[in-house]
């Protein structure tokens, strides 16, 4: 079967094509074959000069990551056919969020920088030389967390990142769990509250784009919640995220609801959040500003109490079970 | 439709006061289209996915409380709200999953008399009309087609991720809100901001960058020929509409882009009048692409 | 990258070379485990003595006596750094049962400890603020007078050749893969330093020994583990049966590679095959047990071939998998060439002999990485730098300034295709002085062909068509190579099948093949095995 293949390329050093444009290949494509199969089939028949980045190609190595069709992925492990009948045409573009530097080839060098800010090794907790045991319950802590392959398919699809390229990032932040989480190591406080600083872990807009595309299924935004969980547990809660966060557990305990306007204040503070008094005037010229006083609660409020309660015993004592 | 659909109604925390009018729009819609919505008291706030950031089993278990209510009415759930419907799913989905979890989950109910089977589902007003109402069903309601109008769809995150939780479209090219909007006659327009975030999870702990990704989604739908946007989920709207201004300070530009909420884009197909839907409530005002 | 830890430890400036990122080598992609005798019923004379009788007693015994001794040391110094192992029931590192071993020996982390190791191994690289030169492709290990001056490399993103100085070189380039059609090695495992090496004036050892890996997926060459026989997984053939009972009827599928890959190419050629595969069986295993265990394994089975090894079994053959032979080192790594050292799969220490263990090689590279870096790094505290004359650069320049002139020539992928036919249909599991032969011609034509090749591709960054034309230039090296050892070695062993002479000859054959380049001309040295605690004895399963 023949398919169209729309690559987006790029070559600084062409003069007269310094713009990245797309070219189209038809390449016969046979049952099975992958997206990378095609590129190097694309290479070696057709066009040399074509770039890209290829080792392993069986999912583990995490070089071949692109978008494909809009979304990033692996291309050793998607099979051409079923995509092009699903989505009627094969567009390959490098991944977001990062510089083409040439054809499908990205600048990876922010995304090494961003796996360095969070000191990706162990510390130790004692540092003689003798195995640590560490139960299975344990191990599986931190499983999903290091199946990281390092693609960088999160961090393409990474909406907080498209917007703020100082965000720390979600393969970032799945690297910090494994850390965080490992009965091992030693300093995860200091680490936690580098985590919330600016830019940092509560900086994620939540999009899970980075839990849908990763590859792996590493889960970053599941790993980035148990980071943000274990920072408040720690006591870490200078900062507006940690605040947004208790401000809403404590408005859902006293009303059982979301209540805006206390979580405002309690998020921003008392300053800022009169500085969002105008702004505030014009939401109440439209009936928008929400009246904390009015504020009903819903039946049954003790129900929520009680299971707060319940929800911090049990936690309490699974910890204690984990000192054991 | 064989059956007449009833749903426990959970309309979220927002559309209980900030986005007020979204609530009441979807309760005429249901009239109008026979749909029965049924009252959710005891119901309380689902979390909005920052409990998760608190303390898992205590998200978990707040969220059961909910489904509790719902399996005793015997009814599923209809929320008008994308993050509701997210952090229920996927609270649902771990539920189901996960034997272990529903055990513990429910020695926590039991404290307070409660008990989750595990047998209710949960879907938004979308789905419902995209799904079980049916689009067919729905064209037939019109009294109104809104063929002059070319909408934005968008769908936002937490309509379609994580897929494995929410399952109903698929997260690269979805489809539910583009063929409602065909079916109310109107043209829907295509632009790849469409399956992306507004930026409401930190409106207020990372301003700048909410801000902006706000008025990129909505100058990406304005560069494709849209002339108004509508989102089933009342957090975009917020930061679509309400931070509209804000976002235009912020990346200064101009953007003047009405949003309607899913509900009140079917009313006004259905025949409501404006008043009815509370567009007055609405920071940018849609009036004049209204006819 | 364990070398590197090691002499930065010694505190030593080191840097790291690298055509690929550090985490993408083909390390990554090991998935079964790495052995080490760590419990009080197993030994390192237990380990030592299987690992000998695996290698069909070619490997030489104070080299496996250092690897077995020192590998739970190293395993525990692994997981102080943070490798994570799947843990027993008392929180210790698990193991299991792996081919050819009398004890289950092998730790692992479900089937990616590959990956698990080699990303510990990028962490302590950060850690110690090793400098790595990313993307930069070596083409040329400079040696003058036998003495190692660095070597010189092409930065991929520029394109620009530059020098790189210093007082020693280790060499971990990896194995050769890429030679064969079928293999589950990765695209970038072309075996460039042991040409390399080659070239510059070392000895290549034992290269007409390569593993066949007894389970391939069909056409694409991916690995399914070792593991998922350990786990308890069938070989059938196409009328159901577990034909390893014939060949092994004591460990059936659990016999070492060289066994049950013969094995299988048996029952193929005898027509009981399915489709030019064997049948792996593990439905019996169960869901959980494939989920927990063999995920990576089933997900790769699922999208490489369509099958899902819950429900079906899944249609596999022998593939080209593991170099035992390789630079020939002491056991400190030491080459030839005076501050030119090797470690890894490039490297034949020698102790893998004529089959390697699997397990053993991750191993290898774990406890010779750190010798060989150590000894490096007590190497140069005293020795000079000795001066990189500017004439290996601009020679080096020029030689690739005459491919990127050359034009109309050949493409450089029909050769290569050509090159992986002809070793795949006359060196593979069987062989004789007729194929051998054959191979050798097709292999000397290329040669001919190769000087004529010519690029496309005429751009400076990012340039895989050229860096290709190295690769597939030293590749036909090791090619040569392996066929010059394997049609001079009239016997049969380990994983050398001579059709023409089907048994094991100890009396003429107990020794090692030293490969070494006179000119143009490969040349051909023996030297005898070392052996110190087990006398050679006949290998059954
Ligand atoms: C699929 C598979 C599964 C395996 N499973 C196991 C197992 O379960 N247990 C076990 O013990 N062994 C296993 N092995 C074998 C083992 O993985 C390898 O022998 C071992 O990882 C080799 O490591 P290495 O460090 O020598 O080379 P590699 O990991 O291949 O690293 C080579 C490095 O050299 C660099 N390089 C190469 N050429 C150049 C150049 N010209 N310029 C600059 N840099 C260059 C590359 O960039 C790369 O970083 C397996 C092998 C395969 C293929
Ligand atoms: S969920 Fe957070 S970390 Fe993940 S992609 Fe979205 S913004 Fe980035
Ligand atoms: S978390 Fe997943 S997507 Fe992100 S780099 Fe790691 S493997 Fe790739
Ligand atoms: S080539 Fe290694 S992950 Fe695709």
């Amino acid at each position: 079967m023949k398919i169209k293949f729309n690559i987006r390329r790029f070559n600084p050093d062409d003069s007269k094509l310094n713009e990245p444009y797309f070219q189209a290949y038809d390449v016969e494509v046979t049952e099975g074959m992958t997206v990378l199969e095609a590129l190097l089939k694309i290479n070696e028949e057709q066009d040399p000069t074509l770039a890209f980045r290829k080792s392993c190609r069986s999912a583990i190595c995490g070089s071949c990551a692109m978008k494909v069709n809009g979304f990033s992925k692996l291309t050793c492990s998607l099979q051409v056919i079923p995509e092009y009948k699903k989505k009627g045409r094969m567009v390959i573009e490098p991944l977001a969020n990062h510089k083409q530097v040439k054809d499908l080839v990205v600048d990876l060098n922010p995304f090494w920088k961003k796996i360095e800010k969070v000191t990706p090794y162990l510390t130790p907790m004692d540092k003689e030389h003798e195995e640590r045991s560490v139960s299975e319950e344990d191990e599986k802590t931190i499983d999903q967390s290091q199946r990281c392959i390092m693609c960088g398919c999160c961090n393409s699809e990474c909406n907080a990142l498209e917007i703020d390229s100082k965000f720390i990032a979600p393969a970032a932040l799945a690297k910090a769990w494994r850390f965080v989480g490992d009965v091992r190591e030693g300093d995860k406080k200091k680490r936690l509250e580098r985590l919330s600083e600016e830019h940092g872990m509560w900086d994620c807009v939540r999009c899970i784009h980075c839990t849908q595309y990763c590859p792996k299924d590493v889960a970053p935004l599941k790993q980035i919640e148990m980071l943000r969980s274990s920072a408040m547990k720690a006591g870490i809660l200078d900062n507006p995220g940690a605040k947004h966060v208790e401000a809403m557990a404590d408005s859902v305990r006293r009303v059982g609801r979301l209540d805006e306007a206390a979580m405002t204040f309690k998020t921003l503070g008392f300053l800022r959040s009169i500085g969002m008094i105008p702004f505030g005037l014009k939401m109440e010229l439209h009936g928008k500003m929400p009246l904390p006083i009015l504020f009903p609660k819903i039946e049954k409020i003790e129900e929520v109490k009680k299971i707060y309660e319940e929800a911090a015993k049990q936690g309490t004592e699974q910890e204690k079970k984990k000192e054991e | 439709m064989a059956d007449k659909l009833r749903y426990a109604y959970y309309p979220g925390c927002a559309s209980q006061e900030i986005t007020k009018e979204a609530n009441v729009t979807t309760r005429l819609v249901a009239r109008k289209l026979g749909i029965e919505l049924h009252d959710m008291p005891k119901a309380s706030c689902c979390g909005a996915g920052l409990l998760t950031d608190y303390d898992y089993q205590l998200y978990i278990a707040i969220n059961a409380r909910i489904f509790a209510e719902a399996e005793q009415m015997g009814m599923d759930i209809m929320t008008i709200c994308s993050t509701c419907l997210m952090v229920m799913r996927t609270a649902n989905y771990n539920l189901k999953t996960s034997p272990e979890l529903l055990a513990k989950t429910n020695e926590i109910l039991a404290t307070v008399g409660l008990h989750y089977r595990g047998t209710v589902e949960v879907k938004q007003l979308l789905w419902v009309l995209a799904g079980e109402y049916g689009l067919n069903n729905l064209k037939k309601k019109v009294v109104k087609p809104l063929d002059w109008m070319k909408i934005a769809p968008f769908y936002g995150c937490h309509s379609l991720r994580p897929s494995n939780a929410l399952g109903f479209d698929d997260p690269e090219m979805p489809q539910s809100l583009d063929k409602v909007i065909e079916a109310l006659g109107a043209q829907p327009v295509d632009y790849s901001g469409k399956t992306k975030c507004c930026g409401f999870q930190v409106d207020l702990v990372a301003v700048e960058t909410a801000e902006v990704m706000t008025a990129t989604r909505l100058l990406d739908g304005k560069k494709h020929g849209a002339n108004c946007f509508v989102t089933p989920c009342p957090f975009c709207h917020i930061n679509l509409d309400n931070y509209q201004n804000l976002a235009e300070k912020q990346v200064e530009k101009k953007i003047e882009m009405p949003v309607f909420h899913l509900s009140q884009l079917v009313g006004l197909a259905l025949g409501l009048t404006p008043q009815d839907i509370g567009l007055s409530r609405h920071l940018v005002s849609p009036s004049r692409i209204l006819r | 990258m364990r070398a590197a830890i090691e002499a930065a430890r010694a505190g030593l400036n080191v840097a790291v070379v690298t055509k690929i990122y550090p985490v993408r080598s083909h390390s990554v992609a090991a998935q079964g485990g790495i052995n080490a005798a760590l419990k009080e019923t197993d030994s390192w004379e237990a380990h030592m003595f299987d690992t000998i009788k695996g290698s069909d007693y070619l490997g030489d015994q104070d080299a496996i006596e250092a690897l077995c001794k020192e590998a739970p040391s190293d395993i525990m110094e692994l997981e102080r750094m943070g490798a994570i192992f799947s843990r027993d029931a008392h929180g210790h590192i698990a193991q299991r049962p792996f081919g050819g071993a009398g004890y289950p020996r092998t730790c692992y982390l479900a089937d990616r400890t590959g990956h698990s190791l080699l990303h510990v191994m990028f962490e302590q690289l950060m850690k110690h603020g090793i400098y790595v030169y990313d993307e930069w492709h070596v083409v040329k290990l400079v040696a003058e007078d036998n003495i190692s001056k660095g070597v010189i490399a092409i930065e991929l993103s520029t394109g620009k050749l530059h020098r790189l100085h210093s007082k020693a070189t280790i060499i971990a380039t990896g194995g050769y893969g890429r030679v064969y059609k079928t293999t589950t090695n990765a695209l970038s495992s072309t075996g460039d330093g042991m040409a390399l090496a080659l070239n510059a004036g070392v000895d290549l050892m034992d290269m007409e020994f390569v593993q066949f890996h007894p389970t391939v997926l069909p056409r694409t060459g991916i690995l399914m583990t070792e593991g998922a026989r350990g786990e308890g997984g069938f070989l059938l053939n196409s009328k159901g049966e577990r034909f390893m009972e014939k060949y092994a009827p004591k460990v059936k599928e659990l016999a070492s590679r060289d066994v049950v890959s013969r094995a299988e190419q048996t029952e193929i050629e005898e027509g009981r095959g399915v489709n030019g595969c064997v049948l792996l069986d593990l439905r019996h295993l169960g869901a959980k047990k494939i989920n927990e265990r063999l995920s990576q394994i089933k997900d790769l089975a699922i999208n490489f071939s369509g099958v899902n090894p819950i429900e079906e079994p899944v249609p596999v053959k022998p593939g080209a998998h593991y170099s035992m032979g390789g630079i020939a080192t002491d056991n400190d790594g030491g080459t030839k060439v005076t501050g030119l050292f090797a470690a890894g799969e490039a490297a034949c220490v020698s102790v893998h002999g004529a089959n390697r263990l699997g397990g053993n090689s991750l191993l290898e590279t774990i406890v010779f990485g750190r010798r060989a870096g150590l000894k490096a790094a007590q190497f140069c505290k005293d020795a000079k730098l000795y001066p990189f004359p500017d004439r290996f650069l601009k020679d080096a320049s020029q030689e690739v300034a005459v491919i990127y002139e050359r034009e109309n020539g050949e493409s450089i992928f029909k050769i290569r295709n050509e090159m992986n036919d002809a070793m795949e249909a006359h060196c593979g599991i069987f062989r004789d002085r007729d194929r051998l032969t054959k191979g050798y011609d097709k292999i000397k034509e290329l040669k001919e062909r190769f000087k004529k090749v010519s690029l496309t591709d005429k751009n400076d960054n990012y340039n895989n068509e050229l860096l290709h034309i190295f690769e597939v230039g030293q590749m036909l090296d090791i090619s040569e190579a392996i066929l010059v050892g394997a049609i001079n070695r009239q016997e049969s062993r380990g994983s050398h099948y001579r059709r023409d002479f089907p048994k094991r000859d100890d009396e003429n054959w107990l020794k090692h093949t030293l490969i070494y380049k006179d000119g143009e001309e490969f040349k051909i040295r023996y030297r005898d095995v070392r052996v110190t605690k087990f006398k050679p004895e006949e290998r059954k399963y």
